[in-house]
């Protein structure tokens, strides 16, 4: 005889269900890391045995892909790059995107809204329509071949995103609060450096997170402008040099990827409603 | 872009006006003038370095393509040439043209029907309550937050023609013959696979975006509503079909819509894994845009097939707007 299911057990089952459907999407979602991880700490004898189970060590781990890495390529001049850049992408960020937010957002401009969604659908812009003219801008400019031609093209996706972004964090700082500031004395500008900015500081974090992320995106400018070795940032030198001809490194690629790879993942993890809310502006409140 | 540009305009004007104002009528109305010409003019200056930016590298360069791609210019020849539409005509009669015209349509389509599929059952399988969903969440979106070039190169290595991890379970459960047999896949060296495992990896990217979007818009259905109509005796599927797909379809359209932009002119996965070989198998129009006009140097007509583009992009593009334009203010 059935005795009827408790709650508990009712509960159980579910959760065993809902598991259950999302663990293919996890198998999914993980593993390509799985593999890096497990490649990046393998002998290389251990990864080309075709008898081998692949899954687990067959030699003992070994840090030997980390070494060449770092000894025998220009990878810490790609992370010292990549670093550089993203700092000078999300300073022109910052002192472009968040008056221009403000103003949009607070000042009661004319057609400021037009104004606003004209910015961001710039975002859309793809960059291979862009590369091309943007080579020409980056060759008069002299400044092809090193990677200040990147912290010259990157803003163009992150100052329309977080320009928008920056838009949506001043609307909800409370007019009031400014108005209290101008009845004490402060002027316009004293207003909004006492005031709105402090209160903002979340907002423009968040700017400054995807100021990095989002030029850890990038592929194709980088590809593009940037072709001495210890030039590039991280996403393009990895992929280029240590792919020789037909030889691949990878135990050493996933070693970087790796390093590279999940910091910047789980940064982008933490912010990534942020992302979905910029993109889908007010429609979700 | 056309009205950023025109931010320039009113300010001027209007700084104008303010000096006008205060020497005529009333002192007040003078007073109330001058405050609104300030904070205007305090206004159109935060916004201009943003506008400037964006004008002089987004707006400009756009222009500059269009020219481009009606002239002769190349990289070693600094002066251009008028050639009218002989790019477009040229890359019209190209086969190789037409063949990435056709990989890139059939690449959207697979892979928007695939990450559909799978964004949509997983995002119903996160709105469950469940122990752990924070977890879940955070590992399942992994495959969007990387940076794609890194990420791109894990699967690389899982396509590997002869040490490919798929390969090895494959041939130990007995679905394909040993490495060297006929049935063995080259996933990324046969023209029948390459493009496939191209837009497997994009879904693989791309279906978490679908998922968490639709999630976004899920929550934002209000509980009241659903159970108000659970109450008046309408099914699950009434309930779908009337409430929760009209109350989502705009963010469902936004999200949509901004994947079609990016998965049409991202050329990372596939110049990564392919760089569109076998011969033409997997090339894509950015990936030819690429080498044609940067490999062989020639940017009248890498520009142009860029810009077959742009037929493909406006009507996404078109949608945005209209969609944010319904954003509340």
């Amino acid at each position: 005889m059935a005795a009827p299911l408790t709650e508990k057990q009712k509960s159980r089952r579910k959760h065993v269900l809902i598991y259950a459907g999302l663990t293919p999407y996890l198998f999914i979602a993980v593993f390509p890391i799985y593999w890096m991880l497990i490649t990046a700490f393998k002998h290389e004898s251990d990864l080309y045995v075709m008898g081998n189970v692949p899954f687990w060590f067959n030699l003992p781990p070994t840090l030997k892909n980390f070494n060449t890495l770092f000894y025998q390529t220009n990878f810490g001049s790609w992370i010292v790059n990549t670093m550089t850049i993203s700092a000078w992408v999300a300073l022109i960020t910052l002192l472009t995107a968040v008056p221009a937010g403000y103003a949009l957002a607070r000042l009661k401009l004319p057609g400021a809204e037009n104004i606003g969604i004209a910015i961001f659908l710039t975002y859309l812009v793809p960059s291979i329509i862009l590369f091309l003219p943007l080579s020409r801008v980056v060759a008069t400019l002299d400044l092809q071949d090193t990677w200040w031609a990147l912290v010259v093209v990157y803003p163009t996706f992150t100052v329309p995103f977080c320009t928008w972004l920056m838009m949506g964090f001043f609307k909800t700082v409370p007019m009031e609060m400014e108005e209290a500031a101008r009845v004490d004395g402060c002027g316009q500008l004293g207003a909004l450096v006492r005031v709105v900015l402090p209160v903002s500081l979340p907002g423009i974090l968040t700017s400054v997170i995807f100021a990095f992320t989002l030029s850890m995106q990038d592929f194709l400018y980088g590809l593009a402008y940037v072709a001495p070795g210890d030039q590039k940032p991280v996403p393009v030198g990895v992929p280029t040099e240590l792919i020789r001809g037909d030889v691949y490194f990878w135990g050493s690629i996933m070693a970087a990827a790796l390093l590279v790879g999940l910091p910047v993942a789980i940064l982008y993890n933490f912010f990534l409603d942020r992302f979905i809310q910029g993109i889908t502006g007010g429609v979700v409140k | 872009m056309t009205r950023a540009s025109l931010s320039g305009g009113p300010d001027g004007s209007v700084r104008a006006a303010g000096a006008v104002a205060v020497p005529t009528s009333a002192a007040r109305s003078s007073r109330w003038r001058s405050a609104t010409a300030r904070r205007l003019t305090f206004g159109y200056l935060l916004l201009a370095p943003a506008a400037l930016y964006v004008l002089l590298l987004v707006g400009a360069p756009f222009l500059f393509s269009l020219w481009l791609a009606v002239s002769d210019a190349n990289v070693g020849e600094p002066v251009a040439h008028f050639v009218g539409l002989e790019n477009f005509r040229s890359a019209w009669e190209m086969d190789t043209f037409w063949i990435a015209m056709r990989n890139s349509v059939v690449f959207l389509v697979v892979a928007a029907i695939f990450k559909s599929l799978l964004g949509t059952s997983l995002a119903f399988l996160l709105l469950q309550d469940f122990k752990g969903k924070k977890i879940v969440r955070g590992l399942v979106v992994i495959p969007f937050t990387l940076p794609v070039a890194i990420s791109v190169l894990s699967w690389k290595w899982m396509y590997d023609s002869q040490f490919s991890v798929i390969n090895w379970v494959l041939s130990r459960i007995g679905v394909i013959g040993g490495y060297g047999s006929e049935s063995w896949p080259v996933w990324l060296g046969q023209p029948g696979l390459a493009l496939l495992s191209c837009i497997a990896v994009n879904v693989w990217r791309t279906f978490p975006f679908s998922a968490i979007v639709l999630l976004a818009g899920f929550t934002a259905v209000p509980l009241e509503v659903l159970d108000a109509a659970k109450v008046d005796g309408c099914s699950f599927f009434q309930r779908f079909r009337n409430i929760v797909v009209p109350m989502i379809f705009p963010i469902l359209m936004i999200g949509f819509l901004f994947d079609t932009v990016f998965t049409l002119s991202d050329l990372s996965v596939v110049y990564l894994l392919t760089q569109g070989g076998p011969g033409n198998a997997s090339k894509i129009l950015p990936v030819l845009a690429y080498q044609i006009g940067i490999q062989a140097g020639n940017l009248g007509r890498g520009a142009a097939i860029a810009l077959f583009l742009v037929p493909l992009l406006l009507p996404a593009m078109i949608l945005v707007l209209r969609n944010i334009k319904r954003r509340e203010w």
